[in-house]
C-alpha cells in the first residue's frame, strides 16, 4: 500500500507537469471507484458516467493547487462531492441543499427501467439505503464502500467530524434494523 | 445503549486508536449484549457488502493535443504563480531588493538641503539678474576662448621662430661647408711654387 501511495504521488507530480500519460494512469486507478462512488449517490449510470468524466476533467485542470499530494483522495472525492449536487442543484435549483434528493427508483439504481440489483439481498440492500436521506447515503458509501476515515469523510463533505459521525451512525442505526434480520435469516 | 467504555461503532468502524481498541475487545469478550451488538454491525456490513461494485462502462482516459497545451515556458510560468511557496519567495526577493535598494538611492539626496520647487526658483529671479548672468557667462566663455587663441597663438609664434633659428643654423652651417670646400679645391688647382735651378 505504501509502494502504490508513493507511485500514485509521483504519477500526481508528473501529471501537475503536464504529462497527460502520467494523469491516465492516474484515471485508470482510480475512475472504478470515483464512478462507484457517484453511481450510488446519483443512482443512475449515465450520471455518474458523465459526472466522473468532469470530475477527472476538473482534477486536471486544477492538480497544480493539490498542495499535499498524500491527500489526493481526499481531495479527488470532494470534486466528485461537488459535482454531484451541482447536478442536483441545477436539476432542482428551488430545493434546499439538505434536502436534494436524487431521482427515486422503486427498487434502487435502474437504467432504461432495469434494476441493477438483481439478488432479494442486493433489492433489500438496495431498499434500504434508498430509504436514507442523500446525506446518510453518502455518508454510509463514503464510510462502508469507499473505506475512508472520518477525518477524510469531513475534508470531502465540508462538515465537522461530528456531524459525519452522526449521519453515519445514524444511517447504521437504520441499515442494521432492516438488514441485519434479513441477513441472520440466511437471504443471500 | 452499549455499556462499552468507547463506542462499539468506532470499534467496529477502525476509528479507535489500538490502546481503546483493545479495551473494547477485553470488554466484549465478557459482555453478551455487547457481543451481539457487534455481531448486528458485522452482518448489516456483510449485506451491504453484497452489492459490489461495478465496472465502469467506458474507460476514461485523455488525449494530448499539442494545439492546446502550453508551451514548456508557459508551463514553468503557470508553475511558478500557481505555487503559493514560490510566490511567496518571488515577494520575499522583491521586498529585499527593495530595502537594499532604497538607503542606497537615498544616500545621494541626503547631503544637500531639499530641492526647491523649479517654479519657485524661476519667480524668484528677475529678468535683468538673468540677463546679467547670461552676459557674465557669455563674457567668461568669450574670455576663455580669447585666452586659448592667445596661448596658441603665442605657442605658433614660438615655434615659428624655432623654425627660423633652426632654418638660420643650417643655412649657416652650409655657407661654412660651401666655403671649405672651395678653399679646399683652391688649394688642389694651385701648384706649390718650383724652386728656381729645378731640372724637369
Amino acid at each position: 500500500m505504501i509502494f502504490r501511495a508513493v507511485e500514485d504521488a509521483d504519477l500526481i507530480r508528473q501529471a501537475a507537469r503536464g504529462s497527460v500519460e502520467a494523469f491516465n494512469l492516474l484515471v485508470s486507478r482510480w475512475d472504478k471507484r470515483v464512478y462507484n462512488y457517484l453511481l450510488r449517490i446519483t443512482r443512475n449510470r449515465e450520471d455518474a458516467l458523465d459526472l466522473t468524466q468532469d470530475v477527472f476533467l476538473k482534477a486536471y485542470q486544477n492538480l497544480r493547487k493539490l498542495e499535499d499530494v498524500g491527500r489526493f483522495s481526499p481531495w479527488l472525492y470532494r470534486i466528485a462531492h461537488n459535482e454531484a449536487y451541482s447536478m442536483f442543484r441545477k436539476r432542482r435549483p428551488e430545493a434546499d441543499v439538505a434536502e436534494l434528493e436524487p431521482e427515486a427508483t422503486e427498487n434502487g439504481i435502474t437504467v432504461g427501467g432495469s434494476p441493477v440489483f438483481p439478488m432479494e439481498l442486493g433489492l433489500a440492500v438496495a431498499s434500504a439505503l434508498e430509504r436514507l436521506s442523500p446525506d446518510q447515503r453518502e455518508a454510509v458509501v463514503l464510510k462502508i464502500y469507499q473505506g475512508f476515515k472520518f477525518e477524510e469523510m469531513s475534508e470531502i463533505l465540508g462538515c465537522p467530524v461530528s456531524t459525519v459521525k452522526s449521519r453515519l451512525y445514524t444511517a447504521l442505526e437504520l441499515l442494521k434494523a432492516e438488514l441485519a434480520p434479513i441477513k441472520t435469516r440466511g437471504v443471500s | 445503549m452499549s455499556c462499552s467504555p468507547f463506542d462499539l461503532r468506532d470499534y467496529f468502524l477502525k476509528e479507535l486508536p489500538d490502546p481503546e481498541g483493545r479495551q473494547v475487545e477485553a470488554h466484549v469478550r465478557a459482555c453478551q449484549p455487547c457481543r451481539e451488538e457487534l455481531e448486528r454491525l458485522r452482518l448489516t456490513e456483510n449485506a451491504l457488502f453484497s452489492l459490489r461494485d461495478e465496472e465502469i462502462p467506458q474507460r476514461i482516459a485523455f488525449v494530448s493535443d499539442k494545439i492546446f497545451e502550453p508551451s514548456p515556458a508557459r508551463r514553468w510560468w503557470n508553475a511558478f504563480w500557481g505555487s503559493g511557496a514560490r510566490l511567496g519567495f518571488a515577494a520575499a526577493a522583491i521586498l529585499a531588493i527593495a530595502i537594499v535598494v532604497r538607503p542606497v538611492g537615498r544616500v545621494a539626496y541626503l547631503p544637500g538641503p531639499p530641492a526647491q520647487p523649479p517654479a519657485t526658483v524661476v519667480q524668484t529671479i528677475s529678468d535683468a539678474e538673468i540677463q546679467s548672468r547670461v552676459d557674465a557667462a557669455v563674457t567668461k566663455a568669450v574670455a576663455q576662448v580669447e585666452a586659448r587663441q592667445t596661448e596658441q597663438t603665442k605657442q605658433l609664434v614660438a615655434d615659428l621662430e624655432d623654425t627660423r633659428k633652426r632654418l638660420l643654423l643650417a643655412a649657416a652651417e652650409y655657407d661654412f661647408s660651401q666655403k671649405r670646400s672651395g678653399t679646399l679645391r683652391a688649394s688642389a688647382f694651385s701648384m706649390p711654387a718650383e724652386p728656381e735651378g729645378a731640372v724637369r
